[in-house]
Formats: structure tokens, C-alpha cells, sequence
């Protein structure tokens, strides 16, 4: 018997030691295995939203580009500079896809951060994962205040909140009463997507209206379906409002589809915008001079006057073959350079210690309007919109915030 | 509200019918025949709307010509697919499972091939056309919009006249009507089939076409239009021609006049709510009533 139990306890150490030698293994391995940072990206590159989610990844792909060319991002902890490894995940605009992915990416994958979520519906399907996995998420595409507004800890946006939109509209056109270009207590009605964006999107221009007494009146606000192929009987309903001013809150598809039935039933109003849609080439190629003096409260501009707007715009043309189309590269191109500066700060890999990092990350020269990038108490960024307006001939000026204008606005629109 | 809005939107509602009736009016001619829902439906349109397209930017031919041009085009694929795919599919009264999943696969493969050949970017038929309006009085109708009706009654109009006057046509309806009276009478049924499911990818095409014209469209086109396809075909009566024409006229007209009374956020819930509606009271759709009613006479 005892020689039963030596035999007993010689297996059970040697299960012991080969348990201690594959753990002690497989830890070197993953040391020798962090050659690279990975950070998940999730955005649509197929469905309706393809086109700014093509354009965000663009912006990504960049950053990522210029900083493994600069030798990586330095991690102290393993005393080098890593490369950043993307690892790119198409959740084909659909709500379902995007959450399952940045599921898979913050679970499976081994991703130290999750960038992306463009639109503010796959944002909003995604933004409970960063929690659960406790791993960093910067959305790049979704602004609406109910993502940023649960208390979430992981969860951070390089896009200024809608209901600022909202109200930067109100404010510009509250500008062209003070310069005399329009008059005191126009008449505005508004068609607003059935989102948290357009909800958003509405409730910051009341609120400015109600804040700045007798300069407009809201007589017509209503909501719509993403993607409805008619929206004629919703026009015809606004032009019975006969107001004066028509504030839309669209999609790049809804706008382009409203704003052809717009034309087509004759309506003219003495502004229009439809939220943060216009300068877009495809709509100029959809509508031709049709989208003319439409304005829009957009993100960024390519004609910011900073140098590093200018020198960004190179490199851009550079890489994707053509000029940043509206606000969609910026954002995301600045989410991987706060990633990459949060991660040199808390010098690890850590998940944990890259978000406390995130909360403090001070991007001095950031492209986006105020030149500065921080996230708040609530993760989001909160850096002023500029309001840009389609002029003849394909230009597009920015004409608010003064000190940013390339060009005077245009109000009323003229009648043909 | 006033008589000139009350006018403008009754003129919307016949518009929007008559696109409704050209994109469902394919779909009805396959399951009336086939008894196959075509969820590759979309797909196809997505299809036709991009060889307008192309005939348009590569050889300058008007959009409203380009999508009948691509009629002939999208016939012979969908006797191909046919030939290749839908007769291996088990004869049926009704829809089968491998028959919705068969088409529903087909729909992913000719939207991933719409994004191979041609990329995400929405792309849009801009012609002069595009934004000129007819003034009728106080009221203004989209010329483009009055063009694609009259090209979609031009459609309905033929197909109903060879559905009427030919043997094929007429084979097409002894199907639709009595699978195993037409058997019984000499109708080849592969080929017949063939021929109407060529008909109903043709009419998918063209209806492409003309939308293409109308809105901007990648390879997901077509979905929104899906959906209510779906519930015309089921409020006109799933195989009849001229049920379609009907219930995309009631369609159009309930989503267009019931924006007055509820907020247009709802104008999806209440086409399903018809379409329940339909279910309920009247299975067997329009079709059925009017059936009803010949017989009554």
C-alpha cells in the first residue's frame, strides 16, 4: 500500500510541475505574443450606411498607418514601441451584426479597444458591450446623448453631442436675424429621422427657441422611417404648415431621397437643412444644383483653417485616392490617436488602466473645430459644430462659426 | 384641408401606385405560377437598376428607355436561373421551406455581387429630367414621377394583353388558375414556369429600372420596396395580375391620406396593420371579392 500511495503522490506532483511549466509556458508565450496591439474596429462597409462607415474606416486606417510608420506606440510597461494590428469586422449596417461583433471582438478576440459604430443605431446596440467586457470603446459615428447618458464607464465618442447640433442650427439661424438676413419669428417646420439622433437633433433647437424667445416658432415637427421610399405625403403635410424655414434630420439616403421629392412638389422655403447632411458629392451628383444653399451642422470641415486640417487633408487624398467627403474621416482618424496617446500614458495593455487613461487624454491638436480633444464626464467629446452651406457651382463654404467662415452665408435662398 | 392639397395627394397616391404595381407585379407572376415567394425579388431590381444605369452612363440612353432595354436582359437571366436553380425545387401547392431559403440565398449572392461588381457607393440617375415638375394649375407633379406611372401603366397594360392573347399567356394563366386542368389540357409546365419566372425577374428588372430613376440605390436596394411588395401582392391576391393593380392603389393611397391623420413615423405599422387586416377579413385578398362579385353578376 505504501507503495500505492508513493506512486499516488509522484502523479500528482508531476501533474503538479507540468501544470506550473505549460502555465509559466504559455504566459511567455503571450509575452513573446504581444507584438502588436490589436484594436477592434467594427463599422459598416456594406448596407445603407457603407459609404460614411467606408469613410470612417478610411480615417482609421490612416492613423493606424502613419503611427506604425512613426515605429508603433510606445508601451513602457514592455519597454517598446508596438505597431497597432487592426483587426476590421463589417457589421453590414446592420443593429443585430454590430453588437455580436464588438461582442466577439472584446471577448474573443483579444482587443485591448473596440473603435467604430458608425450611426447613432449601431452605436446604440453596441454600447453595452464595453461595459459587460469591461474593455474601451470609442465611437466614431454615434452622437446621440442616450449612448453617453447610462453612467457606462468604458464607453467614450468622438462626436459632439446631437441636441448641440440642434441647437448650433438654431444659433446660426438665429445669427442671420441678428445680421438682418432674415427676419424676427419665422415660421420653421421640422421632419425628424425616428432615432435618438433625430429626437436629439429636435429637442436642441426648441430648447435654444425657448431659451432666446421671439426668434422663431416651431409649427410643424414630425417624425419619419429610416429609409422610406415616399415621403410626399409628410412634404405635403410641411408645405400645409407654410412655414419659412425647413429643418430636416436625415440620413445620407433619406436626404438625398427627401430632398428629390422636395424639389419635385414645387416647395421653397427661405432655408434649408437637413441636420448634418449636405455638402455630401453624392448628393450634389443625385441632385445637381438642387442641393444649392442647403446648409448643414457638420463635425468638421476640410476647410477648418488649421494646418493640421490642411496637412491631414494631403495625407488623406494620399491614401484613400480622394478628398475627405464632409465630417465622416476626421472623428474616427482622432479616436485612434486619443487610443494611441492613452495607451502611452498608462503605458500597459491593461484594458482598465487604457480607459482611466482615455478620461484624461488631451489631444492639443486635433482636427476638429476648437482644435482641442477631451472626453467628458460622460465620454463624450463636446467640441463646437461649424455650419457649412452648399453654394453654385459645387463650393462649399463654412459660414458659422464666424471666426472659422470661408465664405459670407447666403439668406434667404434666392428664388429661381 | 383645402381642395388643392386634398388633389395633390390623391395625384401622390396614383403615382406611388403605379411604381407600386410595376415592382410587385413580377413576383405575382412567379407565384401564381410556381407558388414560390421571390425574396430574390430585390435583388433583382437592385440588378436592373444598375444596368440602367450603366446603359446610361456608358451609352447615354435615357433612363426611362435603359430600364425597358434591361427587360429583355433580366428575362433571359431569370430563364437561366430557372433552368439552373428553380425547377430542381419539388412541385408544390404552396411555398416550401428549400424554396423561400433557395431564393432568400440567392438575394445575399446577388447583393454581394452587386458590392463586388459595383462598390458601397450610392450611386443616382441625375438627368435633366430629375427635377422638372408639370404645374397643373396649383399643382405640381414631378415629371419624372408622371413618366415612370406611365411607363409602369404601359407595363401592366401589355402584360396583361399577353397573359390574354397569347397561348403562352394563356398557359400562364391555366397555371395560375389550375395546376392540374392545365396538365391535363397539354400545358408543358417546366416550360411555362420557365418562361413566367423570366416574365417575373423581366418585370423585377424593369421595375429596377424605373426606381433607379427615382432614388438613389447600392446593392441593398430594394429592400424597403420588399416589404411592401409582400403586402400588396397579399392584399391583391397572391396570383392575380389585376388584384395587384388594385391593391397597389389601395396601398398607396391608405400610406399616402392616413400621413394626414397620424404621424408619417407610422406609415410602416400601418401597412402591416392593413395587411393583418386583409388576412383576417379577407383572405383571399381583393382578388377574391372581385371574383365574388363576377360570379354574383
Amino acid at each position: 500500500m505504501p507503495g500505492t500511495h508513493r506512486v499516488r503522490q509522484m502523479w500528482i506532483s508531476a501533474v503538479a510541475v507540468a501544470l506550473v511549466v505549460s502555465f509559466s509556458l504559455s504566459c511567455s508565450r503571450n509575452k513573446a505574443a504581444e507584438s502588436s496591439i490589436k484594436v477592434g474596429v467594427v463599422l459598416p462597409i456594406t448596407g445603407r450606411e457603407a459609404k460614411p462607415g467606408q469613410y470612417q474606416r478610411e480615417g482609421i486606417d490612416l492613423a493606424i498607418r502613419q503611427i506604425n510608420q512613426d515605429g508603433g506606440v510606445m508601451v513602457k510597461e514592455l519597454g517598446q514601441k508596438l505597431p497597432i494590428q487592426e483587426v476590421f469586422y463589417d457589421d453590414s449596417s446592420d443593429q443585430a451584426k454590430s453588437a455580436s461583433l464588438a461582442e466577439r471582438a472584446m471577448s474573443s478576440d483579444g482587443v485591448i479597444a473596440v473603435l467604430g459604430a458608425y450611426s447613432t443605431a449601431l452605436g446604440e446596440a453596441e454600447s453595452v458591450m464595453p461595459d459587460r467586457y469591461q474593455t474601451p470603446w470609442i465611437s466614431t459615428g454615434a452622437a446621440a446623448t442616450t449612448i453617453f447618458n447610462h453612467g457606462y464607464q468604458y464607453t467614450f465618442g468622438t462626436l459632439s453631442p446631437t441636441n448641440l447640433l440642434g441647437s448650433t442650427t438654431a444659433e446660426y439661424l438665429g445669427s442671420l436675424v441678428d445680421q438682418g438676413k432674415l427676419k424676427k419669428g419665422l415660421k420653421i417646420a421640422m421632419t425628424l429621422e425616428n432615432t435618438d439622433h433625430g429626437v436629439d437633433y429636435g429637442r436642441g433647437i426648441k430648447q435654444w427657441i425657448q431659451d432666446h424667445p421671439g426668434y422663431f416658432n416651431v409649427v410643424f415637427s414630425e417624425n419619419f422611417d429610416l429609409g422610406s421610399p415616399d415621403f410626399s405625403g409628410l412634404l405635403q403635410k410641411v408645405k400645409g404648415a407654410r412655414a419659412d424655414i425647413f429643418l430636416a434630420d436625415a440620413h445620407l439616403q433619406d436626404y438625398i431621397t427627401m430632398h428629390r421629392q422636395y424639389l419635385q412638389s414645387g416647395l421653397a422655403h427661405q432655408m434649408i437643412s437637413y441636420g448634418a447632411r449636405g455638402p455630401e458629392a453624392d448628393a450634389r451628383k443625385a441632385m445637381g444644383d438642387g442641393v444649392d444653399y442647403i446648409f448643414a451642422g457638420i463635425w468638421w470641415s476640410k476647410n477648418l483653417p488649421y494646418p493640421q486640417v490642411k496637412k491631414f487633408n494631403e495625407d488623406y487624398k494620399a491614401f484613400a485616392g480622394h478628398e475627405p467627403d464632409s465630417w465622416y474621416p476626421a472623428p474616427a482618424y482622432d479616436a485612434v490617436r486619443a487610443l494611441a496617446t492613452a495607451i502611452e500614458s498608462a503605458g500597459t495593455l491593461n484594458k482598465t488602466a487604457i480607459r482611466d487613461a482615455l478620461k484624461n487624454v488631451d489631444l492639443k491638436d486635433s482636427l476638429l473645430p476648437g482644435q482641442e480633444l477631451k472626453f467628458g464626464a460622460n465620454g463624450q467629446i463636446n467640441t463646437p459644430f461649424v455650419i457649412v452651406e452648399n453654394k453654385p457651382g459645387g463650393k462649399v463654404d463654412i459660414v458659422y462659426p464666424k471666426d472659422a467662415a470661408t465664405g459670407e452665408s447666403i439668406a434667404p435662398i434666392p428664388k429661381h | 384641408m383645402t381642395l388643392v392639397d386634398f388633389t395633390s395627394l390623391m395625384v401622390s397616391a396614383l403615382l406611388l401606385a403605379g411604381i407600386y404595381a410595376v415592382m410587385s407585379v413580377g413576383m405575382t407572376v412567379i407565384y401564381g405560377v410556381m407558388k414560390i415567394v421571390n425574396l430574390a425579388h430585390a435583388g433583382f431590381m437592385m440588378l436592373g437598376a444598375y444596368l440602367a444605369l450603366e446603359l446610361f452612363e456608358r451609352f447615354q440612353i435615357d433612363p426611362i428607355l435603359a430600364a425597358f432595354l434591361t427587360f429583355p436582359v433580366m428575362f433571359l437571366l431569370g430563364g437561366a436561373v430557372h433552368w439552373v436553380l428553380v425547377r430542381r425545387l419539388p412541385h408544390a401547392d404552396e411555398p416550401t421551406l428549400p424554396s423561400l431559403l433557395l431564393m432568400f440565398g440567392l438575394w445575399l449572392v446577388l447583393q454581394n455581387l452587386g458590392y463586388l461588381i459595383w462598390g458601397n457607393t450610392d450611386r443616382s440617375i441625375f438627368t435633366p429630367r430629375t427635377l422638372s415638375v408639370v404645374n397643373v394649375g396649383p399643382i405640381a407633379i414631378s415629371t419624372l414621377r408622371l413618366v415612370v406611372f406611365i411607363a409602369a401603366l404601359v407595363c401592366l397594360g401589355l402584360l396583361e394583353a399577353w397573359l390574354h392573347y397569347t397561348w403562352f399567356g394563356r398557359s400562364v394563366r391555366a397555371l395560375i388558375q389550375n395546376r392540374y386542368a392545365a396538365l391535363i389540357t397539354g400545358v408543358h409546365e417546366d416550360r411555362t414556369a420557365g418562361i413566367a419566372f423570366g416574365l417575373g425577374i423581366g418585370f423585377a428588372g424593369l421595375a429596377g429600372g424605373l426606381l433607379g430613376s427615382l432614388y438613389s440605390f447600392d446593392p441593398d436596394f430594394g429592400r424597403a420596396f420588399l416589404i411592401r411588395a409582400f403586402v400588396i401582392i397579399v392584399l391583391g391576391g397572391l396570383d392575380s395580375i389585376s388584384g395587384v393593380a388594385i391593391g397597389a392603389l389601395v396601398l398607396a393611397l391608405v400610406e399616402t391620406f392616413s400621413i394626414i391623420f397620424v404621424p408619417a413615423g407610422y406609415q410602416l405599422a400601418i401597412s402591416f396593420a392593413l395587411l393583418a387586416l386583409v388576412l383576417i377579413v379577407l383572405p383571399g385578398g381583393i382578388a377574391s371579392l372581385l371574383a365574388k362579385a363576377r360570379r354574383l353578376a
